[in-house]
């Protein structure tokens, strides 16, 4: 890793990261603190609940639970919200963190320092992750706080599982993201493609959860394979789909940086 | 040692060619110019020996390093000043060459960008997007030479510089080669090439039609000479004079040669005036390559 490189893509990032890391921070806040009103309503919202159609409460993840407990409450939001706020961030920072400099010219100074082309997109994967994890962090850290200031009895346990759930699929469409704009053109808007991913891999599942007949098509998102609404009572961690996708974001990370290595920079 | 070698260096975009075989090399401690009509490849010829492109075939070295193989050891050496300036606009010019410096683990950065900043008059905290074209071209010179590179690449170096800052840059030049800086010099302005190099190679259609000493480049330049007689008279025309034009008693003509020459035919002429002026660039090569 290039030191000089990490920390200018750090500084060259902040702003935006900020920016996200604001507005992530302040949904989690804004319905935590609304959750003692649903919650005084218990009985109305379940009964509000009994009118929903069941497809439609299925494939937004919510049940009885949903209103009775802060858990239930926050893993709505967090499930359809929040993972996919940040996930648009981190994908669509993977997607320029790199193709950028091609896309503004800066490729040439870069590339013609004293610096192999392995480091620098090492480097930049690195400065990547660490964006990631400061966004993801900070949200999970006022999350704990609003749990304690706006609910009691929390469910430890599904928090930790649905935040490692969440961790994973970010993380698996941020590589999906690097994997992308290392084949797309660096003129393309990324931000299209990437906001098309992840809701179209949200809504695959929303779809094949509320509806039986369709229900193989949630083999095709990631979010099939990771539970992020406590919504079913039981939530534990699934290993086994957190070590698959993990080793398929690995994958797509390896092929994005060897095709970085190979692409010519023409000016 | 050789300061840059280029071994059959080819590079093709898929079916297109970039450059063909291009082999030759440039002494260390030399001043190399590299000439051709846009499109020709030369800028095709230094990103790839910048690692930029990659090669389709043979090879190029930079003070021995492979560029492909070592390329960091060879870019290391390297001072590298583009012909388009894209610097990242959020960035000072003060950050962008502290940047530098710290890409190249320059330990006494920030004295050396304030001696270049104060010879090139460049506003170093101004953000780089509000510079004007000629102020980057500055700042893209002090990147060039902020870490003492023993090789010098410049492609279009004066594009944007006003006179005197190009009679500056052209005086830090010529000091750092006399410091035994090797300086490869791609330019369209004939008169930088006659007054920096010491050699150039010629390049058309992606091969190399041509290299040779900037005096025996000068000898076959041809010049347009346009002039009056006193009298109406047949012109008895010598070897090198050519697309000849009468009207009367004026005559135009293009000459190809040694210049000593032409000044003895013309003394010997009954004139009332003569003009000799320098073609453009792409006469010169239309002229050299029918040669």
């Amino acid at each position: 890793m290039n030191k000089v490189l990490y920390y200018k893509e750090l500084k060259r990032n902040r702003k935006n990261t900020l920016i996200w890391t604001s507005i992530v921070v302040a949904f989690t806040f804004l319905i935590l603190s609304i959750y003692p009103s649903f919650s005084q309503m218990g009985d109305q919202m379940t009964e509000l609940m009994s009118t929903l159609p069941q497809e439609y409460a299925r494939a937004l993840g919510m049940d009885e639970g949903t209103w009775s407990s802060i858990i239930g409450f926050y893993s709505t939001y967090y499930g359809i919200y929040i993972t996919l706020l940040i996930g648009i961030f981190a994908a669509s920072t993977g997607a320029t963190i790199i193709g950028k400099e091609e896309r503004d010219g800066t490729a040439e100074f870069l590339l013609t320092r004293p610096v192999t082309r392995s480091n620098i997109v090492t480097t930049k994967l690195m400065a990547l992750g660490t964006l990631l994890a400061v966004v993801y962090s900070t949200q999970t850290i006022f999350a704990v706080l609003g749990m304690n200031l706006f609910g009691d009895d929390v469910l430890w346990g599904h928090f930790v599982t649905m935040h490692v759930h969440g961790f994973v699929l970010i993380s698996f469409f941020t590589a999906a993201a690097v994997l992308f704009s290392s084949y797309l053109s660096p003129k393309l808007n990324y931000m299209g493609p990437v906001v098309g991913m992840i809701f179209g891999s949200f809504f695959l599942d929303a779809i094949a959860k509320a509806t039986d007949a369709v229900s193989w098509l949630g083999f095709a998102s990631p979010y099939y394979y990771l539970q992020l609404q406590a919504e079913s009572g039981t939530l534990e961690v699934n290993w086994g789909s957190c070590i698959v996708l993990i080793i398929i974001a690995l994958l797509m990370l390896r092929a994005g940086h060897a095709r970085y290595l190979k692409i010519d920079i023409v000016g | 040692m050789k300061a840059i070698e280029f071994n059959g260096l080819t590079k093709f975009y898929g079916k297109h060619r970039g450059i063909e075989s291009i082999e030759f090399s440039v002494t260390k401690g030399e001043i190399f110019g590299f000439i051709g009509p846009n499109g020709a490849g030369k800028s095709t010829a230094i990103r790839t020996l910048l690692g930029l492109l990659h090669p389709s075939g043979g090879s190029a070295a930079i003070l021995g390093h492979d560029v492909v193989n070592e390329g960091v050891q060879a870019r290391l050496k390297v001072g590298y000043l583009p012909a388009e300036v894209d610097f990242y606009p959020e960035m000072t010019s003060r950050e962008l060459l502290q940047y530098h410096a710290g890409l190249y683990g320059l330990e006494n950065g920030d004295i050396k960008i304030e001696e270049l900043a104060e010879y090139f008059e460049l506003a170093l905290d101004r953000p780089i997007d509000d510079l004007s074209y000629g102020n980057k071209k500055k700042c893209a010179i002090i990147q060039a030479v902020l870490h003492e590179p023993e090789v010098l690449i410049l492609d279009e170096p004066t594009g944007g510089l006003d006179p005197f800052m190009q009679n500056r840059f052209f005086e830090l030049m010529e000091s750092l080669n006399k410091k035994g800086v090797t300086v490869f010099f791609s330019s369209h302005v004939l008169s930088e090439i006659q007054r920096m190099c010491d050699r150039a190679a010629v390049i058309r259609d992606g091969k190399i039609t041509a290299i040779e000493d900037i005096s025996s480049l000068l000898s076959k330049q041809m010049k347009k000479v346009r002039l009056v007689l006193k009298k109406k008279a047949e012109l008895s025309l010598p070897d090198g004079f050519q697309n000849h034009h009468s009207t009367g008693t004026k005559h135009n003509f293009d000459y190809v040669g040694p210049t000593e020459v032409l000044i003895r035919w013309l003394a010997e002429q009954d004139l009332v005036d003569v003009v000799l002026t320098e073609p453009d660039l792409e006469s010169i090569f239309m002229n050299y390559y029918q040669r």
